[in-house]
């Protein structure tokens, strides 16, 4: 056995976007144990759900669980409260909440992409994913008013319509973007240095995707077909609007870097579905119930399964409001997969998990 | 949602007969107070009928010591970290200070009497 040395990466460190830390071991630059600690951002938004906002404030506040997938967050809360209070919202609300959620894994997944670029040391390939990421954080920011954390979806609805230039713009840059798309693919895809860095870095397998109950791309890159889109038609109709479900087999980094690029071409078919086959109808439905029972939500935020549980008790306040986000889920598959990698690899597997600790510690 | 009842003593056998990794998808745990016990939940879902939701729940004291199912379901261990740290209950074999500082006031999330 080598000389052992103990390593830490963050909770500050260059190649974490996130207050996340590992400990890692190393025996000649391989890594052999990994210890996590996501303790550094709990911001108590869960027990001011239940005690400061009232139940249709809420969703404004879990908007602010995450400033990536905030449409994500408000989308599954309005859901559960809705199940609460035993309403339907109009057709054209379901379809609107699903733009704005694939707009948003448009530009969650160029982000991630970006960093594994930047974090497999491929700069230029970062500042150009980046620019091209640029077109869908305008195009938020014309459905929704802001760039992040758009509260988009309330409970019974939603607050905006589609205006139809906007539509419009939509189509018109989602065509411009597509050759961008494609550029990017052959660049991940077959780029001879990006490869010697992310094939069979930080792989998990099938099996022990599913030991371990990982979510999201991490686990599609690994085989395992989990996306809660495939799932859940009685809240939002997902397949009738396009989805497919993107799997590869490696489990590696490169495999999901393929699966975030090919799910983007899902997620333009969606957005391109949606425009044209928009129904008209309301856009809210009003209720003037109090929540009343408990209730249970799944959601596929762009990094995987976003689960919420709501109990409410015929009042203003709930009972109690549970948020697990998807990173939360792949925490301890992140922590084994490091091991047998060698420590140089560790930035670019840690960017490829597109770990969220602002959702996972809430 | 399916909700099963369970008891301290059963809760290692019936998950443990009940969950396979092939099948199942163990989501998160969570706890809720109903007066001075705490309900304490295991969610499940189902990777062949993905729409059903399976919860198994019991009720137990705060002071209780809650088994550890990290054996069956092995990133349990996550969910059994934040329980104890947010909620301020008693996990076989689990410490403070995974989602909260070690330092951190014990269980936020639990109501002020």
């Amino acid at each position: 056995m080598g000389r052992q040395y103990e390593i830490p990466i963050g909770a500050q460190h260059i190649s974490l976007l996130e207050p996340l830390h590992f400990k890692f071991t190393t025996e000649n630059e391989k890594i052999v144990a990994t210890e996590a600690n996501v303790y550094y951002v709990h911001r108590g938004i869960e027990q001011a759900c239940c005690s400061k906002f009232k139940f249709r404030q809420v969703s404004f506040v879990v908007g602010r669980v995450c400033g990536l997938c905030s449409i994500s967050h408000t989308t599954a809360y309005s859901q559960v409260a809705e199940k609460l209070l035993k309403i339907e919202i109009p057709l054209r609300a379901k379809y609107l909440r699903m733009l704005v959620i694939e707009l948003d894994r448009i530009h969650s997944h160029l982000l991630c992409l970006s960093h594994v670029a930047e974090n497999s040391g491929f700069e230029a390939l970062f500042m150009k994913t980046m620019q091209y990421r640029e077109f869908s954080m305008e195009l938020l920011e014309a459905v929704c008013g802001n760039r992040i954390q758009y509260d988009f979806s309330i409970v019974g609805g939603v607050a905006r319509d589609l205006k139809p230039q906007v539509a419009q713009s939509i189509l018109e840059r989602l065509k411009k973007f597509i050759p961008q798309l494609d550029e990017l693919m052959d660049i991940y895809k077959n780029n001879w240095t990006l490869s010697l860095k992310n094939k069979g870095a930080g792989a998990i397998t099938k099996e022990d995707a599913m030991r371990l109950n990982v979510v999201g791309p991490f686990a599609r890159a690994a085989g395992l077909a989990i996306d809660v889109r495939n799932e859940t038609e009685d809240l939002l109709p997902w397949k009738e609007v396009g989805f497919e479900m993107i799997t590869e087999t490696s489990g590696d980094v490169y495999a999901r870097n393929m699966v975030r690029l090919r799910e983007l071409y899902v997620s333009i078919r969606i957005i391109e579905n949606i425009i044209n086959g928009l129904p008209e109808s309301a856009l809210i439905t009003e209720t003037k119930a109090f929540p009343d029972g408990e209730a249970t939500v799944r959601l596929e935020a762009p990094r995987g399964e976003l689960f919420y549980y709501a109990k409410g008790n015929k009042t203003q306040i709930l009972e109690r409001l549970k948020i697990k986000a998807p990173t939360f889920s792949n925490v301890a598959a992140m922590a084994e997969a490091f091991t047998g990698n060698e420590y140089g690899s560790a930035p670019a597997i840690i960017a490829s998990y597109d770990p969220c600790l602002s959702c996972t510690a809430r | 949602m399916n909700k099963v009842m369970t008891s301290i003593e059963n809760l290692k056998k019936d998950i443990g007969d009940f969950y396979k990794p092939e099948l199942h998808h163990f989501m998160v745990m969570n706890a809720v107070e109903v007066g001075d016990q705490i309900e304490v939940q295991w969610f499940f879902s189902d990777y062949a009928h993905p729409c059903d939701t399976t919860c198994f729940y019991t009720l137990v004291s705060p002071e209780t010591e809650i088994p550890s199912i990290k054996d069956i379901v092995a990133s349990a261990w996550v969910a059994e970290a934040e329980l104890v740290d947010l909620m301020n209950i008693k996990v076989e074999n689990t410490q403070k200070g995974f989602v909260l500082e070690p330092d951190f006031e014990s269980g936020p999330l639990r109501k002020k009497k």
